[in-house]
């Protein structure tokens, strides 16, 4: 078990539904990035390292002299894709702090899509391509309308379903329990506007096997935290949400459409690695945030993180069995991005330190392991367990 | 055949890991000159022995639906009057291992189910603005 380092400071920007975000993007970073300071009873002068994944836009030196640091020694990015990396960005700034590179990393992530165009829609008019063509790695599946996470993420769906006997119900129970869960949450894009299981079945087709209520909305936001060693933290405020184990990775797959690999999330391997490193089982954790851009491919990391076999993840799931602070599996309690907001999985890190803090808004009892799996169907996945501090 | 998502819709940019695919009227898939190893998506480097010289093998285009999906949200207002439409994987029973993307022609897109068997068929496109013509592998059910 690690433990070397902890999330000391968390913070947010308001949450916005797409394009409504009053703010650019830049300055959504550096709101939340003051306010996760803040709230680790430091100064922005005292930071002195960035870490962010899949943003080429809100670069460290530009951030630095914003918020006025002194000094940046630390500045990293996880390879491109997407939420997959959420919890491997905790990870590098884990690394920097235990390795002593730097001394106070912010992690971050900031988008407004509003302002930049759409994720995962690849070419100015969605078309995946250049002008009127599809270049490079788009033509291969961009010549046939394949274009998009969800159409990609709902073949990964579709086969799982098939093989395991899955039903459409079994996805229902993914995006009510996120809306729930968000119905506690003020800061939740969907507080206020709970979901039926009625009007889930009757919202539209997106691709099969995802209604409109499988897929995550867009939104404008962002998030941040501060990532400090353990005795540091120890001086600070907050209580320490201890950093247990981190893993990030993929293979053999890596990632590439194959028979073997068609209906993976791929997180076998992230899996093994996180509990041999922590010493710890599924069955250690008290509350998991699972990331989910759409509800499918949640189903498959359930089932490869540990938590249930493939013939059982549907009656895992089922029966209220993800809603509410004292459900069977306490799940995604913040909403998640289905249900708070679309900051890519970032949203369930900060809820994830509020769980162990004892502050969040669907607060589990006694939380002494708090589990963040990043985004499924993309590669390197990665993911996080947080706990009480050591 | 014309093309299912309708002539209009965007063409691949061909280049020389492209060209047989989508030119040739064959399965035409990325064989590495060095090992023989026959890989697809095509990739620079040959994943079996690192080789970088490759030539085309030429699939019988027989194969297996290992997922599908129908889409029903137009992502590009070009296909707006193209959903839905269904996308499936298809393995390829002489080349193991790997997939390739396509639309299936011939059958109600919600009828196509995972396990069927299929058969490559090629839409003709011509690229308007230099006459290029393309035979892009698509797949219809063979029952």
């Amino acid at each position: 078990m690690h433990g070397a380092s902890a999330i000391c400071g968390i913070g947010e920007s308001d949450y916005y539904a797409w394009g409504e975000s009053p703010h650019t993007e830049f300055q959504l970073a550096c709101i939340a990035i003051r306010r996760a300071v803040e709230d680790a009873g430091l100064e922005l002068a005292d930071v002195d390292g960035f870490v962010s994944y899949t943003d080429m836009r809100n670069l460290p030196t530009r951030l630095a002299r914003a918020l006025g640091l002194r000094e940046l020694r630390w500045a990293a990015t996880t390879w491109p894709g997407g939420g997959n990396s959420v919890a491997a960005a905790v990870q590098l700034a884990d690394a920097a702090v235990t390795a002593g590179y730097a001394r106070h990393v912010v992690v971050f992530r900031a988008l407004a899509q509003g302002q930049f165009g759409r994720f995962g829609v690849a070419g100015g008019a969605g078309t995946g391509g250049d002008g009127p063509y599809m270049t490079g790695p788009f033509a291969w599946n961009g010549t046939y309308g394949v274009l998009t996470p969800a159409q990609q993420c709902a073949l990964r769906t579709a086969r799982f379903m098939h093989d395991h006997g899955i039903s459409q119900e079994a996805l229902c129970e993914i995006a009510l329990a996120c809306y729930a869960n968000a119905q506690r949450n003020p800061r939740a894009i969907r507080y206020g506007n709970p979901l039926t299981r009625e009007a889930y079945h009757a919202s539209r087709w997106i691709v099969t096997p995802f209604h409109l209520y499988d897929c995550c909305p867009e939104n404008d936001g962002a998030a941040a935290c501060v990532v400090a060693s353990s005795e540091r933290a120890r001086d600070l405020p907050n209580r320490p949400a201890s950093i247990v184990a981190a893993a990030q990775g993929i293979g053999p797959g890596f990632g590439v459409f194959t028979p073997e690999d068609l209906a993976s999330s791929h997180y076998r391997q992230v899996a093994d690695h996180l509990w041999n490193a922590a010493g710890l089982r599924p069955e250690d954790v008290d509350v998991a945030q699972f990331y989910e851009n759409f509800t499918g491919p949640v189903l498959i990391a359930l089932c490869e993180m540990g938590f249930a076999s493939p013939d059982g993840v549907e009656k895992f799931v089922s029966d209220g069995a993800l809603v509410g602070p004292d459900a069977r599996f306490p799940f995604n309690t913040s909403g998640g991005n289905i249900g708070e907001a679309y900051i890519h999985g970032f949203e369930m890190i900060n809820e994830s330190v509020r769980q162990i803090r004892g502050e969040s808004s669907c607060q589990v009892a006694s939380v002494e392991r708090a589990l963040v799996v990043g985004g499924p169907g993309y590669a390197p996945g990665s993911a996080l367990l947080l706990g009480a501090p050591t | 055949m014309s093309r299912v998502l309708g002539v209009g819709w965007a063409l691949p940019a061909l280049d020389d890991s492209n060209r047989a695919f989508f030119t040739s009227g064959t399965l035409a898939l990325q064989r590495c000159e060095t090992c023989g190893h026959v890989q697809h998506p095509p990739e620079e480097v040959c994943a079996s022995c690192q080789g970088s010289s490759f030539d085309a093998f030429e699939s019988a285009g027989l194969g297996r639906v290992e997922s599908v999906a129908v889409v029903h949200h137009p992502v590009h207002p070009a296909l707006a009057d193209r959903v839905p439409y269904a996308i499936v994987l298809v393995s390829v029973d002489d080349v193991p291992g790997v997939l390739v993307t396509g639309n299936v022609v011939g059958t109600a897109p919600e009828a196509v189910g995972i396990g069927e068997r299929v058969r490559v068929v090629f839409e003709e496109a011509t690229d308007p603005s230099n006459e290029q013509v393309f035979l892009i592998p698509q797949w219809e059910i063979v029952r």
